[in-house]
């Protein structure tokens, strides 16, 4: 579906490409596969079911006369003794942008047909994922030990632990599901499910391409994406 | 329209020094806004740097790991429009927010209600 | 499933040369359409009863289960309605009746009508069946998430249903569900009532996210050779701009719901301010009841017009047709659409003037309510315009549309009243305010729905409906529907406030009482006359007349199909080749007085059609 060649259509280039784009008949979105034209669309809903969340937190945070606890310190970590603020939160940034570097080669090389090279990158991707979530548990059990709760926290305001649970879990949930997926599209590649014009999937019967490597992409950079803003209005505010 | 048709035969493979640079620079950004805290910049400063730290991470991450600078304006635009919606809605419970401090301040710790 | 894999490709890739072979038009000719941009789609065609009927991946089967599932939940939202006016108009009569039960009908009609009846009809129901056909696709773009969907939303309804049956029944707290009240103790249903909402909105959120990609997606990347957007009919349009808003507003409802969950479940405090009770302090404190009613209504209000575009879109084109004229000003009404639909994003508070937000944000929101009023003025005029020295047929169709464009005024004006904070905040909480919305969102949208029915039916079973029963059903329900709700817009102006259980002795009732029993009646008569419909299709199905190809004489797509009732992949053997768009009726010149989209230029070349 995505080699096929757009035929007596003329690309013009920035907003008079959009007009002309959107006037066309067929198709808006030229040359782009269902799938990843949906995964956009379902991206734009969940950012903002993501915004909603920080929306709501910060107007949690806006309204509360009690101190909110200083992220610096609640989320300090003891680095050869001595208190390194947000040291875990670094860590686990890192880890993030470094799985989102080796997903984004890995769609590159999946788009160059080169299965081995895509198969190891999106497994990287997958386990650096799994590295974040563990990183994630321990910091949750590292909270949780401290006394925080979702419905109190030694701290400060109440809300604090609630926002924190949930914006987080959310977030986690998401890279969780990433994982999954990534791992068993990591399968995919090295089994050869895109290779010869793609073997029919399980559920949905349909043929295998290197464009669900893209999709899934699009997906594990979004995930990242909310991580960066998560990461300034959570931990940096 | 030479470039447009470059981009279109090119598909979605690009030379893989882009994604390197991007990748090094998401790094130093983030090494910059960790800084932000280890400093403990205060304020106005803290949160305009936060802010412009996170919006430059965001923009490179859609911009070329996500593909959206290779891709039309068509879709670019149908992405990016809706977060105005998004935008009135912060602006406003930002002013929500501080309206309910102050009520809260006003009935509960002034003692207004009087 | 396996063994059906081999059969599962009933059509044929076809390259793209051979498609231009087809339309038998090179370039510079005036018949050439550009060829197809994608091979032909790769179709899952079922051979069990399980994968045919019930795990089907046809949009069409998939839209008739959404419609009936629907439907089945209307006519609970029905018997709800009627128990409540049988309270109303005669207090005590029920003898089972008390306040608590009161609410939780009050509350589960409301959540039902709007978001399980309305919302699964349009987009589900009609959605599913009409789009494909019209944009001229062989099928939704993801048929497996497009059958998912389905189920996701079955068992929303499930959930929803559940919630009659466990202890404390289901939740009392109105179909807005504000905390704190909602979910503590002492609002019926705030135990395992209000759970069961919380995770059935959320089920059809997730559901509706699937079927909504799919309908997007299909419009946006699955039309036929020639479909331009502007060459939709506007139900697609319509559908298409629900659609939109639904993916964008069913977020702030998702997490809504999972915040009041976690409230509820795990004791946080996002929505739940200190509250005293009985002298003591309970657990909660410091949490923004206000922020639920932003989130809700930053959902809510798209959900209005979620309910009311795909309305605005059908409606044009049953009046097109049958006043056998083209819809006055189209690229008008599109705008008007597009128009609604951004604009229903920064509207939300003024359903909260009086909820003790910030008092500055009156202004706005009146300021932005005033203005969405422009586009759907606008569209009311089109509609007139297009009934004017139109070639009008009384049929049924059309009598139905003739009263929502009445309601739909009506409710419409007194929208504006509500939509300014002065005249809003002595209105409000009165039955001034549920004569608006039953107006605007409910019987207007179901007049819509009804002449869509009557409009399509013999495209999805091939046979006519009974005109005289349906005429019988359109009075009775248009007259009744005006006797409920034009004496509300009295009960509110002299203040009878909504929600309540009983006014007992109220003084300033005595001058309602004969009003509240008039509406009951009323009331009761309308639901009955629903069943009207419901024994006309079960008869037509049974002793019908055959519709034959087209009954209508529409240009749209969908009523030329190679066979009626339309087969899985729509179109059979090739896809349709679009030169038009779909209002060509009574053409100047033309040998017909209709001209299907798929006329080329060249068969009618001495007529003024319309550029498109």
């Amino acid at each position: 579906m995505s080699e096929q060649k757009i035929v007596d259509y003329e690309f013009k280039p920035g907003f008079k490409g959009m007009a002309h784009d959107t006037g066309s008949d067929q198709t808006m979105f030229k040359g782009v596969h269902w799938g990843k034209a949906m995964m956009w669309i379902f991206l734009l809903s969940d950012t903002f079911v993501f915004s909603c969340f920080l929306i709501s937190y910060m107007k949690g945070r806006a309204s509360t006369p009690i101190e909110w606890p200083n992220p610096s310190e609640v989320f300090a970590l003891e680095a050869f003794g001595v208190p390194v603020p947000l040291l875990l939160i670094a860590l686990m940034t890192f880890v993030l942008i470094t799985s989102s570097g080796t997903m984004a080669l890995a769609v590159k090389y999946g788009y160059e047909k080169n299965r081995k090279m895509c198969g190891w990158l999106v497994l990287a991707t997958a386990v650096g994922g799994l590295i974040f979530v563990g990183m994630q548990a321990y910091e949750w059990s590292k909270l949780i030990h401290e006394g925080v709760r979702p419905w109190e926290n030694p701290f400060g305001a109440p809300q604090f632990g609630s926002f924190f649970f949930m914006i987080t879990g959310f977030h986690g949930t998401h890279v969780s599901i990433g994982v999954i997926f990534l791992f068993i599209y990591a399968y995919k590649v090295f089994a050869g499910h895109y290779e010869n014009g793609g073997k029919r999937g399980w559920f949905t019967t349909m043929r295998g391409d290197y464009v669900e490597i893209e999709i899934l992409g699009l997906y594990w950079h979004f995930v990242d994406l909310v991580w960066v803003f998560i990461f300034a209005f959570f931990y940096l505010w | 329209m030479d470039e447009t048709k470059k981009k279109e035969e090119q598909g979605s493979t690009h030379k893989i020094g882009i994604y390197l640079w991007i990748w090094g620079l998401l790094f130093v950004l983030s090494f910059f806004s960790y800084l932000v805290d280890w400093y403990q910049f205060q304020g106005l400063l803290r949160w305009s740097l936060i802010l412009f730290f996170m919006f430059l991470k965001a923009g490179l991450i859609m911009a070329f790991f996500m593909h959206l600078f290779w891709e039309r304006y068509a879709l670019v635009n149908v992405l990016l429009w809706p977060m105005t919606a998004i935008v009135c809605f912060v602006v406003l419970m930002v002013a929500e927010g501080k309206y309910t401090l102050f009520t809260r301040l006003f009935y509960f710790f002034v003692g207004g209600g009087q | 499933m396996s063994d059906e894999i081999e059969n599962k490709t009933g059509y044929q890739a076809q390259s793209s040369e051979t498609m231009n072979e087809y339309s038998g038009a090179a370039v510079g000719d005036i018949d050439y359409v550009r060829p197809a941009e994608l091979p032909e789609q790769d179709l899952y065609h079922g051979h069990t009863f399980l994968t045919k009927w019930v795990f089907c991946q046809d949009a069409k089967v998939i839209g008739v289960q959404y419609f009936l599932t629907a439907v089945f939940t209307g006519v609970v939202g029905l018997i709800l309605s009627w128990l409540m006016r049988l309270q109303l108009g005669f207090p005590g009569l029920a003898g089972f009746m008390t306040a608590e039960h009161y609410y939780q009908f009050v509350t589960m009609h409301g959540m039902i009508m709007v978001v399980y009846f309305l919302t699964a009809l349009f987009l589900g129901g009609f959605g599913n069946y009409l789009i494909p056909l019209m944009v001229g696709a062989r099928d939704m773009v993801f048929p497996y998430v497009n059958m998912l969907s389905f189920w996701m939303f079955f068992v929303a309804v499930a959930v929803l249903m559940a919630s009659f049956f466990v202890p404390g029944g289901p939740t009392g707290s109105g179909w807005t569900l504000y905390p704190p009240q909602a979910i503590l103790e002492g609002t019926p249903g705030s135990g395992a009532g209000i759970l069961l909402m919380l995770i059935s909105l959320s089920l059809f959120v997730i559901g509706f996210t699937m079927g909504g990609l799919n309908y997007m997606i299909t419009i946006l990347q699955a039309r036929t050779r020639g479909m331009t957007l502007m060459r939709m009919p506007l139900t697609v349009w319509g559908i298409f701009t629900a659609t939109v808003l639904a993916m964008l507003a069913f977020p702030a409802l998702l997490v809504s719901s999972i915040m009041m969950t976690l409230d509820k479940v795990l004791g946080t405090s996002f929505f739940m301010p200190t509250i005293l009770k009985a002298g003591e302090v309970l657990e909660y404190g410091g949490g923004s009841p206000i922020l639920f009613q932003h989130l809700f209504w930053f959902f809510g209000h798209p959900e209005v017009y979620i309910v009311a575009l795909p309305a605005f879109g059908i409606v044009s084109d049953l009046i097109s047709v049958h006043a056998r004229k083209n819809i006055f000003g189209y690229r008008m009404m599109v705008w008007a659409i597009v128009g609604i639909g951004a604009l229903s994003f920064f509207v939300w508070a003024h359903h909260m003037y009086v909820s003790g937000m910030n008092p500055w944000f009156g202004f706005f929101f009146a300021t932005t309510t005033l203005i969405i009023a422009v586009p759907t003025a606008m569209k009311v005029y089109n509609w007139i315009l297009t009934l004017w020295r139109g070639n009008i047929r009384i049929n049924v169709v059309m009598l139905w549309c003739l009263g929502f464009i009445v309601t739909f005024v009506n409710g419409g004006i007194t929208g504006i009243f509500l939509g300014n904070v002065s005249v809003d905040v002595p209105l409000s909480d009165t039955y001034f305010v549920v004569a608006h919305f039953h107006m605007v969102m409910g019987i207007a949208p179901l007049m819509v729905i009804m002449g869509a029915v009557y409009h399509w039916f013999p495209l999805v079973a091939g046979r006519m409906l009974n005109e005289g029963l349906g005429k019988w059903h359109f009075w009775i329900t248009f007259l009744g529907a005006y006797s409920i709700y034009f004496p509300m817009h009295y009960l509110g102006f002299i203040g009878v406030p909504r929600r309540y259980f009983e006014m007992y002795d109220s003084p300033y009732m005595t001058s309602a009482i004969g009003m509240n029993e008039f509406i009951s009646l009323a009331a009761f008569i309308v639901g009955a006359a629903q069943f009207i419909l419901i024994y006309n299709i079960i008869k037509t199905l049974k002793t019908g007349k055959p519709a034959g190809k087209n009954p209508w004489k529409a240009n749209s797509l969908e009523w030329h199909t190679s066979t009626v009732p339309p087969e899985h992949g729509n179109f059979g053997e090739r896809l349709p080749v679009v030169h038009r768009w779909p209002y060509d009726y009574s053409v100047p010149g033309a040998k017909e007085d209709f001209m299907p989209q798929t006329t080329p230029p060249s068969e009618v070349l001495n007529t003024e059609v319309e550029k498109t």
